[in-house]
């Protein structure tokens, strides 16, 4: 597949070789099934698109209902993440990650864009109840991959053995979509610190889940 | 922007907080800086990875069948469209029979069983203005389920189902005794048989579809509620502008559902049939619009003939 537009907020950055094996593709099989779905969409298949949203549609319906907390955006979220995969799929790479990964990439900035939406229209204010501590480690999850369990749980973990301002600046940059100077004025923190905690809570977290990149093709 | 300045960003770069500017210029520095690029991949694989912690949630399954319907038909929409061939070209007639297992040929001759052009569901996505309804909220049942609507022939009249039936009837008595053809023609003729059911039945509520100004009916909705069939006639319809097709909606109290999109034949009658399972309390009205070629999530356009329920 060719790199004529990637898609938004996705990894433009070489990567190292032995990085560019499929990412994990948690709890609906190998990502070369996704990467062949992928290359069937290139080439309009629209069965293909279908093949791709069963696979994918309850984890970014989940994200980006967790994000929005409203089922009716997080259903046009969906169908939009999704049209845009189908109109984009050509800007997928596979060097870059796993198909999964690039459709909840895409979600969450769909996601994130209704967020801020939102807050310019003051109907909506960042209240805090967003939270990597909202997401139970007992989910229901039919599929219960072990897999997908593993992730989950080494993520978990992961953010669990960051401090608590370290945590708190990461879930409000990813949950709201805030910027680091709002972070910092919602904090009362300076900006240099609320980037510092950003980056060292980004570097703690990379070590423990730099496994789920090259994981099973 | 200094190495400096980029690395400083790269976290909020990766976590798509960061201004545009400050994104395109970070990743430009980030492209050719051997310490900042493989940094911002990894964080931004790291923030992608943080969504496999949502909390399973789970969708409704109507809802997302009609997304998933709906995408499919935007796909083979946007595909058909395209000015770049494509393989193989779409034939309507199995595309429909696909969706509804409506639609057959006829094999001997290569008659068709129904003439006309036939046209595909269009989504419906938020309700809006020309119906004089309760404002339904935003994305509702309707948004879901409409693409399960499906409607699969246009363009003959309503007597032509009869017409077509007794003439398939006389070509199965004609016919040669090869397998192939006698089962196409017989399952063809079933299908006018549930047809003409269907029009026919107890439980069949018709809705008059007129407009204003003229003293006759120009269409007719009748809903089999019990075989969950819609069928459509339309008759004397101008042609659609340029551009413009016509879309039907399924008018309920908080939604308004498209169901698909045609152009009428040269005389302008229209037949359509759908399969779609609704309450049987729940239609308020049904009324054609006309919309942009390709259909409107919501109704947007002059009302061309309307009928309450």
């Amino acid at each position: 597949m060719t790199s004529e537009s990637p898609a938004p907020g996705y990894i433009r950055s070489p990567m190292n070789p032995s990085e560019r094996a499929q990412s994990y593709s948690p709890e609906n099989g190998s990502n070369a099934e996704d990467v062949a779905l992928m290359r069937r969409i290139v080439e309009a298949d629209e069965t293909a698109l279908g093949a791709l949203y069963d696979r994918w549609v309850r984890s970014l319906y989940s994200l980006v209902l967790h994000l929005l907390k409203d089922p009716d955006e997080a259903e046009d979220v969906v169908e939009e993440t999704f049209w845009q995969a189908w109109r984009k799929a050509s800007s997928y790479e596979p060097s870059r990650g796993a198909v999964s990964t690039w459709l909840l990439t895409i979600g969450r900035r769909k996601a994130l864009d209704r967020l801020r939406a939102r807050k310019r229209s003051k109907e909506d204010t960042v209240t805090g109840e967003h939270g990597f501590a909202d997401m139970p480690s007992t989910a229901p999850d039919p599929s219960s991959e072990v897999e997908s369990a593993e992730l989950r749980e080494q993520i978990r973990a992961a953010l669990n053995e960051l401090p608590d301002e370290q945590r708190e600046v990461l879930e409000l940059g990813y949950f709201t979509g805030l910027s680091q100077s709002e972070i910092a004025e919602a904090t009362g923190q300076p900006l240099g610190t609320v980037k510092t905690r950003m980056r060292l809570a980004m570097q703690k977290l990379r070590e423990p889940l730099a496994m789920y990149r090259g994981v099973r093709e | 922007m200094t190495h400096e300045e980029a690395f400083s960003e790269l976290s909020a770069v990766a976590l798509d907080t960061a201004s545009a500017d400050v994104a395109n210029a970070v990743r430009a520095h980030a492209a050719a800086c051997p310490e900042c690029g493989p940094e911002l991949a990894a964080m931004e694989h790291t923030v992608a990875l943080l969504g496999e912690l949502a909390p399973a949630a789970q969708i409704n399954r109507g809802r997302s069948a009609g997304i998933r319907s709906r995408l499919l038909m935007r796909a083979r929409s946007e595909r058909e469209s395209r000015s770049a061939p494509v393989p193989g070209p779409p034939d309507i007639a199995r595309g429909v029979a696909s969706l509804t297992g409506q639609g057959q040929r006829i094999t001997p001759n290569a008659q068709r069983v129904v003439t006309g052009e036939s046209r595909r569901v269009t989504p419906a996505q938020a309700p809006s203005v020309p119906f004089d309804v309760v404002p339904a909220r935003r994305g509702v049942n309707w948004y879901a389920i409409a693409a399960t609507v499906a409607l699969v022939i246009t363009g003959a009249q309503l007597f032509r189902v009869t017409s077509d039936r007794e003439r398939m009837r006389s070509q199965l008595a004609q016919v040669d005794t090869t397998k192939s053809p006698v089962d196409s023609l017989t399952l063809a003729l079933s299908q006018k048989d549930s047809m003409i059911a269907a029009m026919t039945g107890p439980d069949v509520k018709v809705v008059a579809l007129t407009n204003q100004g003229a003293r006759q009916p120009l269409g007719r909705m009748m809903w089999n509620r019990s075989s969950n069939d819609w069928i459509m006639v339309a008759y004397n319809l101008r042609q659609p502008k340029p551009g413009m097709t016509y879309q039907v909606w399924l008018v309920t109290a908080d939604s308004k559902i498209s169901a698909g999109t045609f152009h009428p034949d040269a005389k302008g009658n229209t037949f359509m049939h759908a399969k779609y399972a609704m309450d049987r309390n729940a239609l308020r009205a049904v009324a054609i619009t006309e919309e942009p070629e390709g259909g409107m999530p919501s109704p947007t356009g002059p009302m061309v003939v309307a009928g309450a329920a």
